[in-house]
């Protein structure tokens, strides 16, 4: 049986874990509110993009843009969102899982760190590592977006994927595929764009139609990048809920565990202890008695 | 009869009021809209909106985007947008030459990159304008 000041040392040592992994979780909480409220602060953005778009589209028939064209699948590109930091239970394990069984052919662009050291270490064909802050800012989302449409029009990847942890609820985030480019659908693009629970789209108000200023062609064309930019920046701003989520989860059990633990050891220090004087007062029994 | 004018970012709705008419600036040239205007789409440039309201001229600063408008209603869709009384000097100053030093090193950058930040400098000049204007 350990000495109690063994026992001591452990309880000591698990209290500190305890009292870190507390800490570790009450951020990754109040960070994981603040990533959902990012999260939803988009929403007004996405229903006026739906809303243009709608108009526009509606006043070209035949789109004719690079977006739009299906060709051969030679290589995929797809963006990888993981997190900078571990600590955040199976969270990018499930990602990469999701990335070994794609079989075709593909480059990889990272967002953080773990998926740079993953993708690398796999010798997988990493054409960029970006990192984003926590509160992605949707310049720096552009700014990735912008090379890989880049990358897409000189034909060096023929889609543009987008793989991250999505958001359900504060205990399950799924690794899930986006796909960015190209676009399949408009009127599906746009639906998503309005989100499920919005009321449906009212033609509008004003019978007059609408002037365009330059030509209705040339503003779809500005208009399809700002798209494909938010869909990914949504898609990150999700991962960044999903992280926060599964690292205040992941905190939560090491916490418990370290209570039972720390139940655990303190029953068995108070045993150790108690044997200890029972031991002494034998002793000390037996050696009066046999003074006496 | 007014008209109400809303801007919106992807961080979310950064204006919407009752306004009496409002200038911007287009790809084609200032456009002002006062209400009754036919509807209309266009593409905004980076530049300084101003809106009239109850007399008084208000001035925002809005990045690349689109306008539209639809009946009373006009909608500013843009990456970014500031009211003048939020422009904060000393941190577009401080914006504007972390963009410009990193311009200097532009040779190792990419085309977007150098693009990014002239955005951004244009950005930090339009908010340092309109804040003198006052």
């Amino acid at each position: 049986m350990p000495s109690t000041k063994e026992i001591r040392n452990r309880i000591k040592s698990v209290k500190n874990t305890r009292q870190i992994t507390k800490a570790m979780e009450l951020v990754a909480a109040s960070k994981m509110k603040k990533a959902q409220q990012n999260a939803s602060a988009g929403q007004p953005y996405a229903a006026l993009l739906a809303e243009v778009l709608a108009n526009v589209s509606g006043r070209i028939d035949g789109i004719e843009h690079p977006f739009f064209e299906e060709r051969e699948v030679k290589k995929r590109g797809i963006l990888v969102v993981t997190t900078d930091r571990g600590l955040c239970g199976p969270l990018n394990s499930n990602l990469f899982r999701e990335v070994l069984k794609v079989k075709d052919e593909a480059k990889f662009v990272t967002i953080g760190r773990k998926g740079v050291q993953f993708v690398s270490r796999n010798k997988l064909d990493l054409l960029a590592d970006f990192s984003v802050p926590d509160e992605v800012p949707y310049l720096q989302v552009k700014q990735i977006v912008e090379f890989m449409i880049e990358k897409y029009e000189a034909g060096e990847i023929d889609t543009i994927e987008i793989l991250y942890p999505r958001f359900v609820n504060t205990l399950i985030q799924e690794a899930s595929f986006g796909k960015l480019l190209p676009i399949s659908n408009l009127d599906e693009m746009i639906n998503g764009l309005r989100g499920k629970d919005a009321e449906p789209y009212q033609e509008s108000l004003d019978e007059r139609k609408i002037k365009f200023e330059p030509d209705p062609e040339t503003i779809l064309a500005s208009l399809l990048p700002l798209f494909v930019n938010r869909e990914a920046h949504q898609a990150i701003l999700s991962a960044r809920a999903s992280e926060h989520s599964a690292r205040m989860v992941a905190m939560k059990t090491a916490k418990d565990n370290a209570s039972s633990l720390l139940d655990a050891l303190t029953l068995q220090f108070n045993k150790a202890r108690q044997a200890a004087i029972t031991q002494e007062i034998l002793e000390i029994a037996a050696a009066t008695s046999s003074n006496g | 009869m007014s008209l109400k004018l809303e801007i919106v970012t992807p961080s979310g709705k950064v204006y919407d009021e009752e306004i009496d008419s409002v200038v911007m600036p287009t790809t084609s040239g200032e456009v002002g809209i006062m209400p009754g205007h036919i509807p209309l789409l266009t593409e905004i440039q980076p530049g300084d909106i101003a809106v009239t309201k109850s007399g008084t001229v208000d001035h925002l600063a809005v990045s690349k985007g689109f306008a539209q408008c639809i009946g009373d209603k006009v909608s500013i869709l843009a990456e970014n947008a500031i009211n003048d009384d939020d422009i904060d000097m000393a941190e577009v100053e401080a914006a504007k030459e972390r963009a410009q030093d990193a311009l200097k090193n532009a040779k190792e950058m990419s085309e977007e990159e150098i693009n990014q930040l002239e955005t951004t400098i244009q950005y930090a000049n339009i908010q340092q304008l309109l804040k003198k204007k006052k």
